[in-house]
């Protein structure tokens, strides 16, 4: 090549014609850069998400902090005490009825109230700090009130001040005049006032009780009248406490061997609704202490010993065979480890503080934890009164000092056994698994067990599974092995887009459209169910016994067009016959009209004891079908087509039917590809929620019935989720179930893709 | 000793075979009935069919048109009795627009071609016999006049002047009143709060007032020079009623219509549903809001999607060192597209709402917090969370689709690249990217498909029945990320679940299901169409 030769520059090129230019080399730098942060940084956004799951969920299961903070210093012993909303100006009661407020700040005295000089000596005082009610027992026999209200004024710029204001009402004789009354009760209940005094007379140990019902007048004046006393327990000659409930509906009387009497209000009356004894089988009987807790339905008892029980009102079978409301022990907790010295109740929540051996504990009386311990003051302690937020608690000790701790508990009701442990809640028959998260009361008991949406969620994935798993996996087989190619350049398409249907839509068609035509068709649906499978069998047996020549016309890959005129004929003889079947197998005796019917679901109702609702959980199966069919089929089809053809003509070489050829050598070599897809397929239905919403009555009900819905952890997400109170925990609860979902698919999923590279991995070696 | 499989007659397992096929023959009549069920049911919504009178055999007659027929619940197998349901309109008389009727009890059924059907701003649809009408000059048409049917849609089609021009003031220019107003009330508590000058504002304040009044008064003036023309009707029981022009919809003649006006009205009222506002709560009207709140979501999505899914993908790929941990984020990746949806919602819920939304109105809505009654900006559902949720949801579709398109590009292509000087990220840009597009593509589509017909997560993070503002419009800043949005399937869920008369919202729901499932099938196919090409275009090119 002369001529090129010629034209070539006799110079060599310059060295920068190679240099690669710097805007390249710049550019090439921060692209690379930026890729690696932009692609990290997804990366981490995707465990980021996993891990802010999990630090929503951790705080309901640390217990609580409490701290005490500096005693008031009273400036005389006292008896028992009262504080104001905040906390500022407590008041403390002596033993002859004064009344003492102090700032908690500097322990400054700032006010004193005594008794009117007329008034009798006084011989007991009770507190209720709730209501700033104090009640004094009086020496001849009577009961005083004395209200302590607080004004709270608030200054411009946002400080407020708080006046104590005591008012005193006139006494009442409720107990034996004369005789001075030990211990005294006052408690408002729907109809009036209930006035209990506590007299010994003749030595016995009396019980009175009055009450006073308020009349508002027509000047709007209230008018107070009071009843004639009466005397309660008077067949129990040894009092060693009495608890009266705060709405004044029956009075519990403990003797000093430890039966405790429950008296009842009946009508007018209060009279014995049932007697019984806490601590059956353990050697010290006697209750050392004991207290209701809030909402009035639950009482902790505590012997000398430290042992403590939950005894609660909740349905009882009688021997007659009624059903009635009677106490009965609901939970053993932990044993104290000494004397119980008292039981104090918090306000708000099922929470309540034992004082034994010089400890105490806050504990939760669902759930049974023990929220916090710590020292009690050494002194004793007289009274512990907890404000109304759950936000603190203050004792009175018994050297006459006020001391309070602040509590920071935010989940009290929140424990591993809360959500997954089968609890006793009040007024339940029985220890059981329950959602149910809020209620109209705030004297509720939430219950957060997940447990009953765990056991939806996999008796709709159970069910769902049921359907779907023979027809993608029968569909696989026969599309990736037996049908002619240009037939599944159709299907697999068809297949796909199935999978891309919205949930909400199957959803809609499942609540709105099957459920009344499954309803209304039960029967005739199940029979043509039944029949689908033995006549495919059946067709392919017929077919087969046909001379070879007819077969060989038709060619193999088209036996599915020839089965759907067949299975049509057979599904519509199995519609037709259906009610033949419902009138000779499922005839029974209509409970309501008495005479026989014919139905199915009637008959279910009576032979299995279980509910039939029309949206359930065969509806919900069958729907959620359409969403898992598809991702079986494709990736079981992926797996099976994959199989080595060497593998497929090597056992066709040797002699085995086409059928043999794949029960044999293609499905097991799929194996774990088909395993893989049912993983998937399992994870696809565990977090399906728009059908479930949508197709079943959402009840978290705990029954493997066919014929009933579920609440699974999904739905539950969807339909509690925007109602729940941020940092709440019912929103914590709602996202340890989340947390839930997402570990329980993320594990299978990575199970399934593990086993699928395992699959890849045999096929090279093939 | 067996005999050789070619002497027999039948190879073994025939019937396992064609037992196999009947899965697929199951999930094919599936897919096909569910199709086949909502094309029919959603497009008949659209078709008016005749109306029949029907004598009832306690003598009293019932104007409808049939909805449905269904076998009485209770009846016996040997004695199968039917009912059907009716749609009779007029809810305001009848209480409900649907009833049923047993079929026994039907002793005649008779066309009455001069029956019309009526669809109306209030109380659901009315079937009713004409009487007369009287026009807006105060000329009256008897029914049976000829220019009866003309002057009364002549008197519709003025109505529905009417009517736009009010809901362009009402909604349009009040509309946009409103809200500066709002927005200068908040000034002026703020103003007030710091005790600056509030003067500029009130001024402000007082003249936006004014225009207020104006456009009101306007608006008034619009409402009473609507048509006062008055149609007089007769319902089934023979009762009078006087319906106002200005209360009615449309009219129509079901049982005198040619197939081509019948095709006409199919269209008109295809036409509403596309693009008006509902009405009654959501049961009757158009979609308008629920389309376009949807489309500007998923768009918003995909944008935020394709560039994060993209380079994380490209990192995997190219960037990332092969290795243990690798396969593990990768593993990771994959798996997050089977994490239910409704994890990624309590997801947005907690992070993108409270957390984000909230520090993000402390730190830049600050004052509209305070001096708005506490109202949120960010801080509660809204378009933006939607989209980033439903981003986050369909980021391993990407970036899986994304992997897989990058991996398919020969080896070739890259090497001589390479080898002819270009830098690595000049490879990236000008050699893989491009080969790639229709992969990425693929999965932008299917992660639209996705986002589009997905509902879950969107309940807990912003979707609402029925927003009074579209995310999108002529007010600044035209896209409005933080406000709350209607969508197609929550529609669905809403409208079929939470409707208090369902028989009512029934035809409405199927309508909508129809429309999302061709607007997912759509995409779906598009993306399976660009996939298919793509793999007969890299078949065989590996080396």
């Amino acid at each position: 090549m002369d001529i090129t030769d010629k034209k070539r520059p006799t110079d060599a090129p310059s060295e920068a014609r190679f240099q690669v230019s710097r805007l390249t080399l710049w550019t090439d730098l921060w692209m690379g850069r930026l890729i690696r942060v932009g692609g990290i940084g997804v990366v981490l956004a995707v465990i980021g998400m996993m891990a802010f799951l999990v630090l929503q969920v951790l705080p309901l299961f640390s217990g609580a902090q409490v701290t005490p903070s500096a005693p008031v210093k009273l400036t005389a012993p006292a008896v028992a005490f009262g504080e104001d909303e905040y906390g500022e100006l407590p008041y403390t009661i002596d033993a002859q009825g004064v009344i003492r407020f102090q700032r908690s700040r500097d322990s400054s005295l700032v006010q004193t109230w005594r008794p009117a000089a007329d008034t009798p000596a006084v011989h007991s005082v009770r507190s209720y700090p709730r209501e700033g009610l104090v009640v004094l027992g009086l020496a001849d026999g009577s009961v005083q009130q004395v209200q302590v209200t607080y004004k709270t004024t608030f200054a411009t710029q946002g400080q407020r001040s708080v006046e104590p204001l005591v008012t005193m009402a006139p006494p009442v004789q409720v107990g034996k005049v004369g005789v001075p009354c030990l211990e005294a009760w006052s408690v408002q209940s729907s109809s009036g006032r209930l006035l209990l005094c506590r007299q010994k007379v003749a030595g016995r140990d009396a019980l009175i009780a009055m009450r006073l019902t308020e009349r508002k007048g027509l000047g709007g004046k209230a008018k107070v009248t009071a009843g004639a006393p009466f005397a309660i327990a008077a067949d129990v000659p040894d009092l060693e406490r009495v608890l009266v409930p705060s709405t004044a509906d029956s009075v519990v009387v403990i003797r000093k061997d430890g039966e405790v009497r429950v008296y009842a209000e009946q009508g007018e009356s209060i009279d014995l609704l049932q007697s019984f004894r806490p601590f059956t089988g353990v050697s010290d009987q006697r209750v050392s202490a004991a207290g209701f807790i809030f909402g009035n339905v639950s009482i902790v008892f505590a012997n000398p010993t430290g042992v403590e029980e939950v005894w609660s009102l909740y349905p009882q079978k009688q021997p007659d065979g009624r059903s009635l409301r009677r106490w009965g022990k609901i939970h053993d907790t932990e044993p104290l480890g000494g004397a119980g010295e008292g039981i104090y109740p918090a306000v708000g929540n099922k929470c309540y503080l034992t004082v034994a051996n010089g400890k105490m504990e806050i504990r939760n009386m669902t759930t049974g934890s023990v929220r916090w311990a710590g020292p009690a003051p050494t002194a004793g302690v007289q009274q512990v009164v907890f404000d109304r937020n759950y936000e603190r608690f203050t004792a009175l000790t018994k050297d006459g000092a006020l001391q309070r701790w602040a509590i920071v508990d935010h989940h009290p009701e929140a424990s591993f056994s809360a959500f997954f442990g089968k609890i006793w809640y009040e007024g339940a028959e029985g220890p059981d698994y329950t959602w149910q998260s809020s209620s109209g009361s705030d004297e509720f008991e939430a219950k957060y067990s997940l447990v009953p949406l765990f056991y939806g969620t996999v008796k709709g994935t159970v069910f769902a599974l049921l359907f779907a798993l023979p027809i993608a996996l029968l569909a696989a087989i026969y599309v990736s092995q037996f049908l002619r190619p240009e037939w599944r350049q159709v299907v697999k398409p068809t297949m796909e887009i199935m999978a891309s249907l919205p949930s909400v839509v199957l959803g809609f068609l499942a609540g709105l459209w099957l459920a009344p035509l499954v309803d209304t068709n039960l029967l005739k649906l199940l029979c043509v169910i039944l029949v689908l499978a033995p006549t495919a069998l059946l067709a392919g047996f017929m077919w087969s016994l046909l001379p070879q020549p007819v077969r060989r016309r038709v060619g193999p890959g088209w036996e599915f067009i020839w089965l759907m005129p067949f299975l049509c004929l057979v599904g519509w003889a199995a519609w037709q016959a259906a009610p033949w079947v419902e009138t000779t197998f499922f005839t029974v005796k209509d409970l309501a009209s008495g005479q026989n019917v014919a139905d199915f679901r009637e008959w279910w109702r009576q032979t299995s004891g279980w509910t039939y609702d029309s949206r359930n959980s065969l509806v919900v199966g069958f729907v959620m079908g359409f969403a898992v069919i598809p991702i079986v089929f494709t990736i079981a089809e992926d797996a099976l087509s994959n199989v080595p053809t060497s593998l497929i003509s090597g056992s066709l070489a040797c002699g085995a039917s086409r059928w043999q050829t794949v029960w044999r050598v293609v499905v097991p070599t799929a194996i774990s590809g088909i395993v893989s897809a049912v993983m998937i397929g399992f994870g696809r239905a565990v977090g399906e929620t728009m059908i479930v919403v949508m197709a079943t009555g959402n009840t978290p009900v705990m029954e493997s019935n066919p014929f009933s819905g579920m609440r699974t952890l999904s739905a539950n997400i969807a339909v509690e989720l925007p109602e729940a109170a941020i940092g709440h925990t019912h929103y914590r609860a709602l996202f340890l179930g989340a947390c839930g979902l997402f570990l329980l698919t993320f594990i299978i999923n990575t199970l399934a893709e593990i086993l699928r590279q395992r699959l890849r991995e045999r096929y090279k070696v093939v | 000793m067996a005999s050789h499989p070619s002497d027999s007659a039948t190879p073994r397992g025939e019937p396992w075979v064609w037992f196999t096929s009947l899965g697929l023959i199951v999930g094919l009549t599936m897919v096909a009935g569910l199709l086949a069920l909502v094309i029919v049911n959603g497009l008949s919504v659209f078709w008016a069919p005749a109306v029949p009178t029907l004598t009832l055999s306690d003598g009293s007659t019932v104007i409808g048109q049939l909805a449905q027929r269904r076998i009485r619940p209770g009846s016996p197998a040997a004695d199968l009795r039917f009912e059907r349901q009716y749609q009779v309109g007029l809810r305001e008389l009848n209480g409900n627009s649907y009833s049923w009727l047993d079929e026994q009890k039907i002793t005649a059924e008779t066309i009455n071609p001069t029956l019309l059907g009526l669809e109306r701003m209030e109380n659901g649809p009315a079937f009713v016999v004409p009487v007369t009408l009287v026009d807006d000059q105060g000329k009256s048409f008897l029914a049976a006049d000829p220019a009866f049917l003309p002057a009364l849609q002549a008197g519709l089609v003025a109505v529905q002047v009417v009517r736009e021009k009010l809901h362009d003031i009402n909604r349009g220019q009040i509309g946009a009143v409103n809200a500066e107003m709002e927005s200068l009330r908040i000034a002026l508590r703020r103003a007030e709060d710091r005790r600056e000058a509030t003067e500029e504002i009130k001024a402000r304040l007082a003249k936006l007032d004014n225009q207020f009044t104006d456009l009101k008064l306007a608006a008034e003036k619009v409402t009473a020079s609507s048509s006062a023309a008055l149609l007089t009707v007769r319902d089934a029981a023979g009762r009078e009623l006087k319906l106002p022009l200005a209360s009615l919809v449309r009219a129509w003649q079901p049982n005198q219509m040619s197939f081509g006006d019948r095709l006409g009205l199919f269209f008109s009222r295809l036409r509403e549903f596309l693009f008006a506002e509902p009405r009654e709560a959501n049961t009757e009207g158009g979609l308008m809001p629920a389309i376009f709140g949807t489309l500007v979501m998923t768009v918003f999505m995909s944008l935020l999607v394709t560039p994060f899914g993209v380079i994380a993908a490209i990192y995997l790929r190219e960037y990332a060192q092969d290795g243990a941990v690798l396969r593990m984020v990768r593993i990771s990746v994959n798996n997050l597209a089977g994490v239910p949806s409704i994890v990624f919602g309590v997801f947005g819920l907690g992070f993108f709402v409270y957390v984000l939304g909230g520090s993000l109105d402390r730190l830049f809505f600050a004052d509209q917090l305070k001096y708005n009654n506490n109202t949120p900006v960010f801080g509660t559902g809204g378009l933006l969370w939607c989209s980033l949720t439903l981003a986050l949801m369909t980021l391993p579709v990407v970036i899986v689709a994304t992997e897989e398109a990058l991996s398919a590009v020969p080896r070739g292509m890259r090497e001589a690249s390479l080898a002819a000087g270009a830098s690595k990220w000049q490879t990236i840009r000008d050699i893989l990217l491009p080969a790639s597009a229709p992969g990425i593509l693929t999965g932008v589509i299917l992660a639209m498909a996705r986002g589009a017909g997905e509902v879950a997560p969107l309940m807990l993070v912003g979707v609402v029945k029925l927003a009074p503002t579209l995310p999108f419009d002529g007010l600044a800043p035209f896209l409005h990320l933080d406000r709350k949005f209607m969508h197609l399937g929550f529609h669905i869920y809403d409208l079929g679940f939470q409707s208090p008369d369902s028989d009512a919202a029934r035809p409405m729901v199927f309508a909508t299901t129809l429309l999302l499932i061709v607007l997912v099938v759509c995409l779906n196919l598009g993306a399976i169409t660009i996939r298919n090409r793509l793999r007969a275009r890299f078949k065989g090119a590996s080396f």
